[in-house]
């Protein structure tokens, strides 16, 4: 259950690194400088470490972990408007290179992995509860 | 276990929960770059350590294989989701089979033990 349970929560930061990324697609001005800059999760595989790792064998099971986020590098896309506060001399304004399809299919298909992980648990939670039920 | 009936469904019921966490730890890796589908060659392990299981022994853990030739991705990984939650469901439903007919088994015996001391 905790390899699920890895699962799901790399799956809802990568949906809400996606949702940052879609709520500031028209952002200009960062704390860093610059327009906003899309933000993606990278998955690693990891053990799952249990206080009772060392009793039972647990090499089993291999969890997932957000092992870096990734912020775009690419130029972003200039467009112009003179009036805007945040224009550079020549009148153009650096806007996030981002592409909202790109970020809604990411986000279909972290939110269909992250019922696959409940599934995973609940299938799994199932099996022990019938393992316990023989003690009845 | 008591007699050769419990000893299988004992010796099923671990292989069957060692492929629910295989199952388990794919799915949360379906989008690692990299990873392989790993499984267990389960008839092989089921037939070949049967009689250790029969005998009350301990049996050895299953190896641990790669599952190989399914479709890989872009970045390396090759878990297949559909594939991943029909063995989900399958592994689950055969647990449950196992689960209710060991239950029996001990049901008999409960009724042996206390029907026989009216």
């Amino acid at each position: 259950m905790s390899v699920s349970a890895t699962g799901m929560s790399a799956q809802r930061t990568r949906a809400e690194l996606l949702v940052e990324n879609l709520a500031n697609s028209d952002t200009t001005r960062t704390p860093e400088g610059g327009p906003y800059r899309r933000k993606d999760a990278v998955f690693s595989s990891a053990d799952v470490t249990s206080p009772f790792g060392s009793i039972f064998q647990n090499e089993l099971g291999v969890g997932v972990q957000v092992s870096d986020i990734q912020v775009d590098q690419r130029e972003p896309d200039k467009r112009f408007m003179p009036g805007h506060p945040d224009a550079d001399a020549e009148g153009y304004v650096a806007i996030p290179r981002m592409n909202p399809a790109e970020d809604m299919v990411d986000l279909i298909t972290a939110s269909r992995g992250y019922q696959a992980n409940i599934a995973a648990m609940t299938a799994v939670k199932d099996m022990i509860t019938r393992s316990i039920d023989l003690l009845k | 276990m008591f007699d050769p009936v419990s000893a299988h469904l004992e010796h099923y019921m671990n292989l069957l929960s060692t492929r629910q966490k295989l199952v388990a730890s794919n799915i949360a890796n379906l989008d690692t770059p990299g990873y392989r589908t790993r499984d267990i060659d389960f008839h092989f392990e089921f037939m070949s350590k049967m009689d250790a299981a029969e005998n009350g022994q301990i049996v050895d853990p299953p190896t641990i294989l790669e599952a190989g030739g399914l479709l890989v991705k872009n970045d390396g990984n090759d878990v297949s989701l559909d594939q991943q939650m029909r063995l989900l469901s399958e592994t689950a439903i055969r647990f449950n089979v196992a689960s209710t007919l060991l239950k029996g088994q001990m049901q008999s015996l409960r009724a042996a033990i206390t029907e026989g001391g009216k």
